[in-house]
Protein backbone atom coordinates (compact mmCIF):
# COMPACT_ATOMS: atom_id res chain seq x y z
CA UNK A 1 0.00 0.00 0.00
CA UNK A 2 0.69 3.66 -0.96
CA UNK A 3 1.24 5.04 2.91
CA UNK A 4 2.30 8.48 2.04
CA UNK A 5 -1.04 8.59 0.00
CA UNK A 6 -3.42 6.63 2.21
CA UNK A 7 -1.81 9.21 4.85
CA UNK A 8 -2.49 12.68 3.19
CA UNK A 9 -6.20 10.94 2.80
CA UNK A 10 -6.97 9.90 5.87
CA UNK A 11 -5.17 12.67 8.44
CA UNK A 12 -3.89 11.21 11.79
CA UNK A 13 -3.50 7.52 11.08
CA UNK A 14 -0.53 5.87 12.00
CA UNK A 15 0.67 2.55 11.24
CA UNK A 16 2.18 -0.16 13.62
CA UNK A 17 3.43 -3.62 12.47
CA UNK A 18 0.31 -4.96 10.23
CA UNK A 19 -2.00 -2.62 12.03
CA UNK A 20 -3.20 1.22 10.71
CA UNK A 21 -4.37 2.94 14.05
CA UNK A 22 -7.05 5.68 12.91
CA UNK A 23 -9.19 8.51 14.19
CA UNK A 24 -12.65 8.17 12.30
CA UNK A 25 -14.34 7.81 8.44
CA UNK A 26 -13.80 3.54 9.39
CA UNK A 27 -15.86 2.99 5.99
CA UNK A 28 -14.08 5.14 3.73
CA UNK A 29 -10.79 3.50 5.27
CA UNK A 30 -11.91 0.21 4.20
CA UNK A 31 -13.77 0.78 0.90
CA UNK A 32 -9.95 2.42 0.50
CA UNK A 33 -8.14 -0.54 1.86
CA UNK A 34 -10.34 -2.99 -0.43
CA UNK A 35 -9.78 -1.20 -3.80
CA UNK A 36 -6.06 -1.44 -3.32
CA UNK A 37 -6.10 -5.24 -2.32
CA UNK A 38 -7.86 -8.67 -2.65
CA UNK A 39 -8.70 -8.73 1.64
CA UNK A 40 -11.46 -10.81 1.20
CA UNK A 41 -13.07 -12.10 4.64
CA UNK A 42 -13.45 -10.33 7.88
CA UNK A 43 -12.37 -12.95 10.19
CA UNK A 44 -13.58 -10.84 13.44
CA UNK A 45 -13.56 -7.87 15.65
CA UNK A 46 -11.95 -7.77 18.52
CA UNK A 47 -13.50 -5.26 21.10
CA UNK A 48 -11.58 -3.82 24.19
CA UNK A 49 -12.60 -1.60 26.90
CA UNK A 50 -10.36 1.33 27.02
CA UNK A 51 -11.73 3.05 29.84
CA UNK A 52 -12.22 6.93 29.45
CA UNK A 53 -10.59 6.91 26.14
CA UNK A 54 -13.86 4.46 25.07
CA UNK A 55 -13.62 1.36 23.13
CA UNK A 56 -11.58 0.36 21.04
CA UNK A 57 -12.35 -1.90 17.71
CA UNK A 58 -9.87 -4.18 16.58
CA UNK A 59 -10.96 -5.26 12.27
CA UNK A 60 -9.11 -8.14 11.45
CA UNK A 61 -9.11 -8.51 7.68
CA UNK A 62 -7.71 -11.72 5.95
CA UNK A 63 -6.53 -12.16 1.86
CA UNK A 64 -6.85 -16.15 1.38
CA UNK A 65 -4.70 -15.11 -2.24
CA UNK A 66 -1.76 -13.27 -0.50
CA UNK A 67 -1.96 -15.08 2.89
CA UNK A 68 -1.93 -11.87 4.54
CA UNK A 69 -3.55 -10.27 8.02
CA UNK A 70 -4.45 -7.03 8.51
CA UNK A 71 -5.59 -5.14 11.44
CA UNK A 72 -7.46 -1.57 10.97
CA UNK A 73 -8.10 0.17 15.13
CA UNK A 74 -10.36 2.27 15.89
CA UNK A 75 -11.92 3.95 19.20
CA UNK A 76 -15.35 4.88 19.54
CA UNK A 77 -17.45 6.23 22.13
CA UNK A 78 -20.62 5.19 22.25
CA UNK A 79 -21.55 4.75 18.38
CA UNK A 80 -20.26 3.55 15.19
CA UNK A 81 -20.95 3.08 11.48
CA UNK A 82 -21.85 -0.59 10.23
CA UNK A 83 -19.64 -2.57 8.35
CA UNK A 84 -22.35 -5.05 7.26
CA UNK A 85 -22.75 -3.80 4.06
CA UNK A 86 -19.23 -4.87 3.22
CA UNK A 87 -18.82 -8.31 5.25
CA UNK A 88 -21.85 -10.26 6.15
CA UNK A 89 -19.94 -11.99 9.12
CA UNK A 90 -19.71 -8.42 11.06
CA UNK A 91 -23.46 -8.91 11.54
CA UNK A 92 -22.08 -11.46 14.40
CA UNK A 93 -19.34 -9.84 15.85
CA UNK A 94 -21.33 -6.16 15.65
CA UNK A 95 -24.35 -8.26 17.60
CA UNK A 96 -21.84 -9.93 20.25
CA UNK A 97 -19.85 -6.29 20.80
CA UNK A 98 -24.13 -4.37 21.41
CA UNK A 99 -24.47 -6.81 23.86
CA UNK A 100 -21.32 -7.06 25.80
CA UNK A 101 -20.10 -3.70 25.53
CA UNK A 102 -23.05 -1.94 24.32
CA UNK A 103 -22.18 0.19 21.32
CA UNK A 104 -24.45 0.77 18.90
CA UNK A 105 -23.54 0.18 15.02
CA UNK A 106 -25.50 2.80 13.10
CA UNK A 107 -27.05 0.85 9.84
CA UNK A 108 -27.23 -2.80 10.96
CA UNK A 109 -31.06 -3.37 12.25
CA UNK A 110 -30.24 -6.82 13.44
CA UNK A 111 -28.65 -5.91 16.97
CA UNK A 112 -30.37 -7.62 19.72
CA UNK A 113 -29.28 -8.91 23.28
CA UNK A 114 -27.47 -11.35 22.19
CA UNK A 115 -26.03 -13.90 25.83
CA UNK A 116 -27.55 -11.60 27.75
CA UNK A 117 -31.35 -11.48 29.11
CA UNK A 118 -33.48 -8.70 27.03
CA UNK A 119 -34.03 -6.35 30.46
CA UNK A 120 -30.53 -7.23 31.55
CA UNK A 121 -28.69 -3.81 32.49
CA UNK A 122 -25.40 -2.95 31.63
CA UNK A 123 -22.51 -4.44 29.34
CA UNK A 124 -20.80 -7.24 31.17
CA UNK A 125 -17.29 -6.69 29.37
CA UNK A 126 -17.01 -3.18 30.25
CA UNK A 127 -14.66 -2.37 33.11
CA UNK A 128 -17.17 -0.02 35.07
CA UNK A 129 -19.67 -2.93 34.70
CA UNK A 130 -20.82 -3.85 38.54
CA UNK A 131 -22.30 -7.03 39.06
CA UNK A 132 -25.29 -5.96 41.08
CA UNK A 133 -28.03 -7.40 38.93
CA UNK A 134 -30.56 -8.86 41.79
CA UNK A 135 -30.66 -12.40 39.57
CA UNK A 136 -27.19 -12.62 40.58
CA UNK A 137 -27.88 -13.24 44.50
CA UNK A 138 -27.95 -16.90 44.10
CA UNK A 139 -24.28 -16.87 43.48
CA UNK A 140 -23.29 -15.55 46.44
CA UNK A 141 -25.42 -17.96 48.81
CA UNK A 142 -23.10 -20.81 46.92
CA UNK A 143 -19.86 -19.60 48.72
CA UNK B 1 -53.28 -14.25 -0.07
CA UNK B 2 -52.03 -16.89 2.64
CA UNK B 3 -50.15 -15.20 5.76
CA UNK B 4 -46.58 -16.93 6.42
CA UNK B 5 -46.11 -19.22 9.85
CA UNK B 6 -43.74 -18.82 12.02
CA UNK B 7 -42.15 -22.12 13.57
CA UNK B 8 -40.09 -22.62 16.63
CA UNK B 9 -37.11 -25.42 15.95
CA UNK B 10 -35.20 -26.16 19.20
CA UNK B 11 -33.40 -25.46 21.59
CA UNK B 12 -34.03 -29.07 22.76
CA UNK B 13 -34.62 -30.65 19.46
CA UNK B 14 -32.27 -33.75 19.22
CA UNK B 15 -30.65 -33.17 15.94
CA UNK B 16 -29.55 -28.92 16.86
CA UNK B 17 -26.62 -30.38 18.67
CA UNK B 18 -26.78 -28.79 21.99
CA UNK B 19 -28.99 -25.56 22.67
CA UNK B 20 -29.79 -23.72 19.25
CA UNK B 21 -33.22 -22.00 18.69
CA UNK B 22 -34.02 -21.50 15.28
CA UNK B 23 -36.68 -19.17 14.46
CA UNK B 24 -38.57 -20.21 10.79
CA UNK B 25 -40.63 -18.00 8.92
CA UNK B 26 -42.39 -20.69 6.77
CA UNK B 27 -44.73 -20.40 3.30
CA UNK B 28 -45.92 -23.95 3.54
CA UNK B 29 -42.88 -26.01 3.86
CA UNK B 30 -40.65 -23.32 2.00
CA UNK B 31 -38.48 -21.10 4.67
CA UNK B 32 -38.89 -17.48 3.92
CA UNK B 33 -35.99 -16.54 6.74
CA UNK B 34 -34.33 -18.00 9.79
CA UNK B 35 -33.02 -16.35 12.84
CA UNK B 36 -31.08 -17.84 15.19
CA UNK B 37 -30.70 -17.39 18.40
CA UNK B 38 -28.39 -18.29 20.93
CA UNK B 39 -26.82 -17.84 24.30
CA UNK B 40 -28.38 -20.66 25.79
CA UNK B 41 -24.76 -22.14 26.94
CA UNK B 42 -23.29 -18.85 27.47
CA UNK B 43 -21.02 -19.29 30.56
CA UNK B 44 -18.84 -15.76 30.34
CA UNK B 45 -15.53 -17.44 29.50
CA UNK B 46 -13.86 -14.18 28.37
CA UNK B 47 -15.51 -12.18 31.36
CA UNK B 48 -13.94 -14.56 33.66
CA UNK B 49 -10.35 -14.56 31.89
CA UNK B 50 -10.57 -11.24 33.21
CA UNK B 51 -10.64 -12.12 36.93
CA UNK B 52 -8.16 -15.72 36.55
CA UNK B 53 -4.49 -16.22 36.41
CA UNK B 54 -3.24 -18.06 33.31
CA UNK B 55 -2.60 -21.24 34.92
CA UNK B 56 -6.04 -20.57 36.48
CA UNK B 57 -7.86 -20.38 33.48
CA UNK B 58 -6.18 -23.12 31.50
CA UNK B 59 -8.30 -26.09 32.47
CA UNK B 60 -11.54 -23.51 31.52
CA UNK B 61 -10.46 -23.52 28.55
CA UNK B 62 -10.92 -27.27 26.62
CA UNK B 63 -14.89 -26.74 27.59
CA UNK B 64 -15.19 -24.24 25.12
CA UNK B 65 -15.54 -27.12 22.10
CA UNK B 66 -15.83 -30.19 24.46
CA UNK B 67 -15.29 -32.05 21.32
CA UNK B 68 -12.08 -30.96 20.47
CA UNK B 69 -11.03 -29.69 23.84
CA UNK B 70 -7.11 -30.20 22.59
CA UNK B 71 -7.07 -27.01 20.21
CA UNK B 72 -8.37 -24.53 22.92
CA UNK B 73 -5.68 -25.67 25.67
CA UNK B 74 -3.07 -25.52 22.69
CA UNK B 75 -4.45 -21.84 21.22
CA UNK B 76 -4.19 -20.62 24.98
CA UNK B 77 -0.51 -22.10 25.79
CA UNK B 78 0.49 -21.10 22.48
CA UNK B 79 -0.48 -17.39 23.37
CA UNK B 80 1.49 -17.77 27.02
CA UNK B 81 4.52 -18.92 24.62
CA UNK B 82 4.57 -16.54 22.21
CA UNK B 83 4.56 -13.65 24.57
CA UNK B 84 7.46 -15.13 26.26
CA UNK B 85 9.24 -16.01 23.19
CA UNK B 86 9.64 -19.78 24.41
CA UNK B 87 10.66 -22.17 21.44
CA UNK B 88 8.85 -25.50 21.70
CA UNK B 89 11.24 -28.96 21.76
CA UNK B 90 10.97 -31.10 18.59
CA UNK B 91 9.65 -33.61 20.85
CA UNK B 92 6.74 -31.74 22.10
CA UNK B 93 5.60 -30.01 19.08
CA UNK B 94 5.44 -33.80 17.65
CA UNK B 95 3.30 -34.89 20.80
CA UNK B 96 1.22 -32.49 20.48
CA UNK B 97 0.49 -32.49 16.87
CA UNK B 98 -0.09 -35.83 16.91
CA UNK B 99 -3.09 -35.46 20.09
CA UNK B 100 -4.43 -32.43 18.27
CA UNK B 101 -4.84 -34.77 15.02
CA UNK B 102 -6.61 -37.44 16.91
CA UNK B 103 -8.74 -35.28 18.58
CA UNK B 104 -9.89 -34.14 15.46
CA UNK B 105 -10.17 -37.18 13.69
CA UNK B 106 -12.67 -38.03 17.00
CA UNK B 107 -14.64 -34.83 16.14
CA UNK B 108 -15.19 -35.60 12.37
CA UNK B 109 -16.20 -39.21 13.37
CA UNK B 110 -18.66 -37.88 16.05
CA UNK B 111 -19.70 -35.76 13.37
CA UNK B 112 -20.26 -38.29 10.80
CA UNK B 113 -22.41 -40.20 13.37
CA UNK B 114 -24.27 -37.13 14.39
CA UNK B 115 -25.17 -36.23 10.48
CA UNK B 116 -26.66 -39.54 9.46
CA UNK B 117 -28.30 -39.46 12.70
CA UNK B 118 -30.28 -36.59 11.94
CA UNK B 119 -30.64 -37.67 8.35
CA UNK B 120 -32.59 -40.71 10.12
CA UNK B 121 -29.75 -43.39 9.76
CA UNK B 122 -29.32 -44.76 12.86
CA UNK B 123 -26.46 -47.65 12.29
CA UNK B 124 -23.52 -45.38 11.25
CA UNK B 125 -23.83 -43.40 14.72
CA UNK B 126 -22.75 -46.80 16.87
CA UNK B 127 -20.40 -47.45 14.04
CA UNK B 128 -18.80 -44.07 14.11
CA UNK B 129 -19.15 -44.20 18.06
CA UNK B 130 -17.02 -47.31 17.97
CA UNK B 131 -13.91 -46.09 16.71
CA UNK B 132 -14.25 -42.82 18.51
CA UNK B 133 -14.05 -44.63 21.49
CA UNK B 134 -11.10 -46.15 20.48
CA UNK B 135 -9.13 -42.86 20.91
CA UNK B 136 -11.02 -41.45 23.83
CA UNK B 137 -10.16 -44.68 25.68
CA UNK B 138 -6.14 -43.69 24.40
CA UNK B 139 -7.00 -39.88 25.81
CA UNK B 140 -7.71 -41.57 29.03
CA UNK B 141 -4.69 -43.53 29.51
CA UNK B 142 -2.46 -41.01 28.34
CA UNK B 143 -4.38 -38.04 30.01
CA UNK B 144 -6.91 -39.31 33.30
CA UNK B 145 -9.74 -37.77 31.21
CA UNK B 146 -11.89 -38.63 28.57
CA UNK B 147 -12.71 -35.15 27.07
CA UNK B 148 -11.54 -32.28 29.16
CA UNK B 149 -7.95 -33.08 29.12
CA UNK B 150 -5.31 -30.01 30.40
CA UNK B 151 -2.49 -32.08 29.15
CA UNK B 152 -0.61 -28.85 27.49
CA UNK B 153 0.88 -26.69 30.08
CA UNK B 154 2.67 -23.32 29.40
CA UNK B 155 6.48 -24.99 27.66
CA UNK B 156 5.39 -28.34 26.83
CA UNK B 157 2.99 -30.92 27.90
CA UNK B 158 2.17 -32.49 31.48
CA UNK B 159 4.18 -35.95 31.10
CA UNK B 160 5.77 -37.50 28.63
CA UNK B 161 3.89 -39.86 25.93
CA UNK B 162 2.90 -43.13 26.24
CA UNK B 163 1.43 -46.18 24.89
CA UNK B 164 2.55 -45.61 21.60
CA UNK B 165 0.89 -48.90 20.38
CA UNK B 166 -2.63 -47.66 21.43
CA UNK B 167 -1.98 -45.46 18.77
CA UNK B 168 -0.67 -47.57 16.05
CA UNK B 169 -3.67 -50.10 16.51
CA UNK B 170 -6.05 -47.23 15.90
CA UNK B 171 -4.16 -46.52 12.81
CA UNK B 172 -4.26 -50.04 11.26
CA UNK B 173 -8.03 -50.20 12.54
CA UNK B 174 -9.45 -46.50 11.30
CA UNK B 175 -8.73 -47.50 7.09
CA UNK B 176 -10.78 -50.25 6.95
CA UNK B 177 -13.41 -49.03 8.75
CA UNK B 178 -13.48 -45.69 7.18
CA UNK B 179 -13.92 -47.91 3.81
CA UNK B 180 -16.75 -49.52 5.39
CA UNK B 181 -18.45 -46.13 6.45
CA UNK B 182 -17.86 -45.13 2.71
CA UNK B 183 -19.78 -48.53 1.41
CA UNK B 184 -23.11 -48.13 3.67
CA UNK B 185 -22.77 -44.11 3.21
CA UNK B 186 -21.12 -42.20 0.40
CA UNK B 187 -23.09 -43.83 -2.75
CA UNK B 188 -26.26 -44.72 -0.42
CA UNK B 189 -29.10 -43.21 -2.59
CA UNK B 190 -31.07 -42.34 -0.21
CA UNK B 191 -28.29 -40.12 1.36
CA UNK B 192 -27.35 -38.13 -2.05
CA UNK B 193 -30.76 -37.55 -1.91
CA UNK B 194 -30.79 -35.84 0.99
CA UNK B 195 -27.64 -33.79 0.59
CA UNK B 196 -26.47 -33.79 -3.02
CA UNK B 197 -27.43 -30.45 -4.56
CA UNK B 198 -28.50 -29.30 -1.20
CA UNK B 199 -27.64 -25.98 1.14
CA UNK B 200 -25.35 -24.68 -1.90
CA UNK B 201 -22.70 -22.99 -0.41
CA UNK B 202 -20.91 -20.66 -2.95
CA UNK B 203 -17.54 -19.05 -2.45
CA UNK B 204 -17.63 -15.63 -1.79
CA UNK B 205 -20.71 -16.29 0.27
CA UNK B 206 -18.53 -18.23 3.18
CA UNK B 207 -15.83 -16.09 2.47
CA UNK B 208 -18.22 -12.70 2.99
CA UNK B 209 -19.51 -15.23 6.03
CA UNK B 210 -16.12 -15.35 7.38
CA UNK B 211 -16.65 -19.22 6.93
CA UNK B 212 -13.03 -21.38 8.03
CA UNK B 213 -12.41 -24.83 8.05
CA UNK B 214 -13.65 -27.45 6.14
CA UNK B 215 -16.80 -25.83 5.38
CA UNK B 216 -14.84 -23.34 3.32
CA UNK B 217 -12.43 -25.87 1.73
CA UNK B 218 -15.68 -27.92 0.62
CA UNK B 219 -16.42 -24.52 -1.21
CA UNK B 220 -13.19 -24.66 -3.55
CA UNK B 221 -11.38 -22.24 -1.25
CA UNK B 222 -7.51 -23.55 -0.36
CA UNK B 223 -7.14 -22.15 3.12
CA UNK B 224 -5.48 -24.14 5.77
CA UNK B 225 -4.05 -22.71 8.39
CA UNK B 226 -2.39 -25.80 9.18
CA UNK B 227 0.01 -24.79 6.45
CA UNK B 228 1.12 -21.65 7.78
CA UNK B 229 1.18 -22.59 11.46
CA UNK B 230 4.82 -22.98 13.02
CA UNK B 231 3.21 -26.05 15.22
CA UNK B 232 2.86 -28.49 12.18
CA UNK B 233 6.54 -26.90 10.25
CA UNK B 234 7.99 -30.26 8.87
CA UNK B 235 5.11 -32.28 8.23
CA UNK B 236 4.01 -33.11 4.96
CA UNK B 237 0.46 -33.10 4.10
CA UNK B 238 -2.40 -31.60 1.50
CA UNK B 239 -5.64 -29.65 2.48
CA UNK B 240 -8.20 -31.41 1.22
CA UNK B 241 -9.76 -28.79 -1.32
CA UNK B 242 -13.10 -30.03 -3.29
CA UNK B 243 -15.50 -28.20 -5.38
CA UNK B 244 -18.69 -29.28 -4.96
CA UNK B 245 -20.06 -26.92 -2.31
CA UNK B 246 -23.07 -28.70 -0.91
CA UNK B 247 -23.63 -31.25 1.85
CA UNK B 248 -22.41 -34.04 0.32
CA UNK B 249 -18.93 -32.21 -0.47
CA UNK B 250 -18.58 -31.39 3.09
CA UNK B 251 -19.13 -34.89 4.54
CA UNK B 252 -16.75 -36.09 1.92
CA UNK B 253 -14.36 -33.62 2.74
CA UNK B 254 -14.35 -34.94 6.31
CA UNK B 255 -13.82 -38.32 5.43
CA UNK B 256 -10.91 -37.31 3.40
CA UNK B 257 -9.64 -34.94 6.31
CA UNK B 258 -9.65 -37.91 8.33
CA UNK B 259 -7.28 -39.88 5.98
CA UNK B 260 -4.96 -36.61 5.80
CA UNK B 261 -4.88 -36.62 9.78
CA UNK B 262 -3.92 -40.25 9.51
CA UNK B 263 -0.62 -39.01 7.24
CA UNK B 264 -0.24 -36.65 9.48
CA UNK B 265 -0.47 -38.96 12.64
CA UNK B 266 1.30 -42.02 11.06
CA UNK B 267 4.70 -38.99 10.71
CA UNK B 268 4.55 -37.97 14.55
CA UNK B 269 4.44 -41.38 15.10
CA UNK B 270 7.32 -42.43 13.70
CA UNK B 271 9.80 -39.70 15.05
CA UNK B 272 8.19 -40.10 18.76
CA UNK B 273 9.10 -43.59 18.49
CA UNK B 274 13.15 -42.63 17.68
CA UNK B 275 13.01 -40.02 20.35
CA UNK B 276 14.47 -40.13 23.16
CA UNK B 277 12.97 -38.93 26.91
CA UNK B 278 11.23 -35.87 26.61
CA UNK B 279 13.25 -32.54 27.83
CA UNK B 280 11.60 -29.67 27.97
CA UNK B 281 11.30 -26.28 29.97
CA UNK B 282 8.42 -25.18 31.58
CA UNK B 283 7.63 -22.29 32.00
CA UNK B 284 6.57 -21.00 35.77
CA UNK B 285 3.07 -20.72 36.26
CA UNK B 286 3.11 -19.29 39.35
CA UNK B 287 3.24 -15.01 39.64
CA UNK B 288 3.46 -15.73 35.39
CA UNK B 289 2.92 -12.11 33.78
CA UNK B 290 3.13 -11.66 30.56
CA UNK B 291 4.87 -8.55 28.54
CA UNK B 292 2.50 -5.51 28.27
CA UNK B 293 1.22 -5.54 24.39
CA UNK B 294 -1.11 -7.48 22.15
CA UNK B 295 -0.95 -10.90 21.06
CA UNK B 296 -3.15 -13.21 18.86
CA UNK B 297 -3.04 -16.70 18.18
CA UNK B 298 -4.46 -18.82 15.71
CA UNK B 299 -5.40 -22.50 14.94
CA UNK B 300 -7.25 -24.74 12.43
CA UNK B 301 -9.75 -26.53 14.68
CA UNK B 302 -12.17 -28.88 13.26
CA UNK B 303 -14.90 -26.06 13.00
CA UNK B 304 -13.10 -24.17 11.54
CA UNK B 305 -10.17 -21.15 12.16
CA UNK B 306 -9.81 -20.36 16.20
CA UNK B 307 -7.85 -17.15 17.37
CA UNK B 308 -7.40 -16.48 21.18
CA UNK B 309 -6.42 -12.68 21.41
CA UNK B 310 -5.01 -11.35 24.16
CA UNK B 311 -4.50 -8.05 25.87
CA UNK B 312 -1.70 -7.82 28.72
CA UNK B 313 -0.74 -4.67 30.92
CA UNK B 314 2.17 -6.32 32.34
CA UNK B 315 -0.15 -7.88 35.24
CA UNK B 316 -0.42 -11.32 35.83
CA UNK B 317 -4.19 -11.40 34.65
CA UNK B 318 -4.80 -10.95 30.93
CA UNK B 319 -6.42 -7.39 30.80
CA UNK B 320 -9.14 -8.53 27.77
CA UNK B 321 -9.25 -12.35 26.43
CA UNK B 322 -11.38 -12.73 23.03
CA UNK B 323 -12.20 -16.12 21.23
CA UNK B 324 -12.77 -16.68 17.79
CA UNK B 325 -14.10 -19.97 17.16
CA UNK B 326 -15.55 -21.34 13.55
CA UNK B 327 -19.26 -22.50 14.62
CA UNK B 328 -20.18 -18.95 16.03
CA UNK B 329 -20.14 -17.71 12.20
CA UNK B 330 -21.17 -20.64 10.65
CA UNK B 331 -24.64 -20.07 12.58
CA UNK B 332 -24.95 -16.52 11.48
CA UNK B 333 -24.42 -17.89 7.92
CA UNK B 334 -27.86 -20.25 8.58
CA UNK B 335 -29.89 -17.21 7.73
CA UNK B 336 -28.79 -16.77 4.48
CA UNK B 337 -28.27 -20.74 3.71
CA UNK B 338 -31.71 -21.68 4.73
CA UNK B 339 -33.80 -18.66 2.69
CA UNK B 340 -35.49 -20.38 0.16
CA UNK B 341 -35.28 -24.06 1.18
CA UNK B 342 -37.39 -26.62 2.45
CA UNK B 343 -38.25 -27.74 6.20
CA UNK B 344 -37.06 -30.81 5.85
CA UNK B 345 -33.68 -29.83 4.18
CA UNK B 346 -33.32 -27.28 7.33
CA UNK B 347 -32.05 -30.02 9.51
CA UNK B 348 -29.78 -31.74 6.91
CA UNK B 349 -27.84 -28.03 5.99
CA UNK B 350 -27.84 -26.95 9.69
CA UNK B 351 -26.23 -30.35 10.23
CA UNK B 352 -23.67 -30.63 7.56
CA UNK B 353 -22.10 -27.26 9.07
CA UNK B 354 -20.79 -29.07 12.07
CA UNK B 355 -21.75 -26.48 14.45
CA UNK B 356 -20.99 -27.14 17.99
CA UNK B 357 -23.53 -24.53 20.96
CA UNK B 358 -20.55 -24.14 23.55
CA UNK B 359 -18.49 -22.81 20.57
CA UNK B 360 -20.67 -20.26 19.47
CA UNK B 361 -21.98 -19.45 22.99
CA UNK B 362 -18.75 -19.23 24.44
Amino acid sequence: MNWNEFERIFHGCELVGNKIVIQSNLLGVIEFVLKEYPYDMLKEIIATDKGDEGVELTYHLYSVDDEEDLFISITVKDEIESVTGIFKSAEADENEIYDLFGIKFIGNENLKRLYMPEDWEGHPLRKDYKEDDKRLEWNDKQS
Amino acid sequence: MTSSLRLNLGPQHPSTHGVLRLLLELDGEKILSCEPDVGYLHRGMEKMAEKMSYIQYLPLVDRIDYLAGFFYSELLCGVVENALEVELPDKVRAIRVMLLELNRISSHLLWIGAFLMDLGAVSPFFYAFREREKILRYFEKLTGQRMMYNYFVFGGVRKDIEYLEDVEEILSILPEKLDDYEKIITENPIFLMRTRGKGILEAETALNYAITGVNLRASGVDYDYRHNDPLYKGFDFRAVVMDGKDSWTRYKARVLEIKESMNIIHQALVYLKEAGKLEQKLINPLNLKLPEGDYIQEIEAPRGLACCYVKSTGEDKPYRLKWRTGSYYSVNLLRELLKGEYLNDAIAIAGSLDIILPEVDK
